[in-house]
């Protein structure tokens, strides 16, 4: 009973810090997106350079453990700025080394889910578009991403929720997110209550990956029902 | 009215098409007819510029070009005045049978959506299906699927409508209903392309009939030339083995 006060207390602490870990994440799956949607396309595209380009990149960005990402972001990009163009982030919000650290994990698996998905759409889904007059981009955004879409989501769900977790590591460069405060609380308390602590750290992530999971089953239910709603 | 000279295709240097002309008249229905891998479909899909032929010229609807030298306003241009029924049907999974129809008018013709249901379902009634209009096409059979092909191209009105072997992929005892429609159509004046194997449909539908083999016209005429006297020993080969089979 004592514990359960503790956690609930504890978690009061927490939840104020969120909006970091809330910041971070969508910022980082919204780019990330965008940069894999970007990758997927190289790797369909006719240039030989930029298919081979995409998947040295997708290769090593997969093979980078998110700890060494964040670090590399956060001591090398100052360095490569004002080597190249002579610009000095050294003052940045930390917050953004995470978000960009994060946006090139995240675009890896991005891409590949995307080209799948892309893939499983039927080539004559393409042609039956343009041979009614739509123009390429107007069958792809119409006909073939709403059919992909449905595909991706439930590889693109776990890929968020992976994200979200490798978000933890926000700390680690000194920004203070969810995790950062509970070392605080532990350290305040000289190193008491350390478990009740992160047992409520640990809730506030389960109940935002269970949340992500019934939000996509949802969306995923309506697409099916749509298909369902007259029975012959 | 479409008129194609010279047409050549070749995949990885294998001539596929090794120049083929087609003349086609308001109101005509031909049927292309020959053995497999003779370059049937291939020339349909040349035709029509969903993929890119390597030589010939076309004449249809302004545009007067080679195959080579049409711009994408060009190949906009043929495509929105062709309709094209494919093999496999290739209904939009996403969109109900009635959707399917109405995307290309509203999205490629803007048509008004009200007028654009209304020439749907005008549509959807030729081929029987007005009670299927909110189904999607998992929930059709083949030939209710290929029928709905059909209605979403006759739906744009289009100068010719080319058929892809409509009725191959279909199991035997829906062939009927689709050449049943395909038949009402030909009656009622639509032009028409046909890559068939249905010989019945080729020779008491079309009135004109082109027999190809290894990627040239062998032969072409009406259906009592083609079929009662064939002049090309290939052609007389052909039709011997295919009614043979039937």
């Amino acid at each position: 009973m004592e514990n359960i006060k503790l956690i609930i207390n504890f978690l009061g602490q927490l939840l104020p810090a969120i909006n970091i870990t809330l910041i971070v994440s969508v910022s980082s799956i919204v780019l990330g997106s965008l940069l894999g949607l970007g990758l997927a396309a190289a790797k369909q595209s006719e240039s030989a350079i930029l298919r081979v380009f995409a998947s040295i990149y997708v290769s090593v960005i997969r093979a980078t453990p998110s700890i060494i990402m964040i670090f590399v972001v956060y001591y090398g990009m100052p360095l490569f700025f004002s080597a190249w163009f002579h610009i000095n982030i050294e003052g940045w919000n930390r917050m953004y080394f995470v978000i960009i650290a994060l946006t090139l994990l995240f675009s890896a698996p991005v891409s590949e889910i995307m080209r799948s998905a892309y893939g499983s759409v039927s080539k004559g889904q393409t042609e039956a578009g343009l041979m009614v007059g739509m123009t390429p981009f107007q069958t792809f955004y119409r006909i073939v991403l709403p059919q992909a879409f449905v595909v991706a989501l439930p590889n693109f769900a776990n890929s968020v929720i992976n994200l979200m977790k490798e978000g933890a590591l926000t700390f680690t460069i000194g920004v203070v997110d969810m995790v950062a405060k509970a070392q605080m609380i532990v350290a305040n308390n000289s190193g008491g209550y350390a478990w009740q602590t992160y047992c409520a750290l640990a809730l506030i992530y389960w109940v935002i990956s269970l949340a992500i999971d019934k939000g996509v089953t949802l969306v995923e239910k309506s697409y099916q029902a749509k298909r369902k709603t007259i029975a012959a | 009215m479409l008129k194609i000279e010279g047409l050549r295709k070749s995949y990885d240097g294998n001539e596929i098409l090794k120049g083929i002309s087609v003349d086609v008249s308001k109101g005509d229905v031909i049927s292309i007819i020959g053995p497999s891998g003779s370059g049937k479909t291939t020339l349909l899909r040349n035709m029509t510029t969903l993929e890119q032929a390597d030589g010939g010229h076309i004449q249809f609807a302004d545009v007067d070009k080679d195959f080579q030298k049409l711009s994408s306003k060009d190949i906009q241009t043929i495509r929105r005045n062709v309709g094209f029924v494919f093999q496999n049907y290739n209904l939009f999974n996403n969109k109900t049978a009635l959707q399917n129809i109405t995307e290309g008018l509203i999205v490629a013709r803007k048509v008004n959506k009200s007028e654009a249901k209304k020439i749907a379902l005008e549509a959807l009634e030729r081929v029987g299906l007005s009670d299927r209009q909110n189904h999607y096409p998992s929930q059709l059979s083949g030939g209710q699927q290929q029928r709905v092909g059909i209605a979403r191209a006759v739906a744009l009105n289009p100068k010719v409508i080319f058929f892809d072997e409509p009725t191959s992929a279909l199991d035997p005892e829906l062939v009927g209903e689709v050449l049943k429609v395909m038949r009402d159509l030909a009656e009622s004046g639509t032009t028409m392309v046909v890559v068939t194997h249905q010989m019945n449909f080729a020779r008491n539908v079309s009135n004109k009939v082109i027999f190809m083999a290894d990627g040239h016209i062998v032969e072409q005429g009406s259906p009592e030339s083609i079929f009662e006297h064939p002049s090309e020993k290939r052609t007389q080969e052909f039709l011997t083995d295919i009614l043979a089979n039937v």
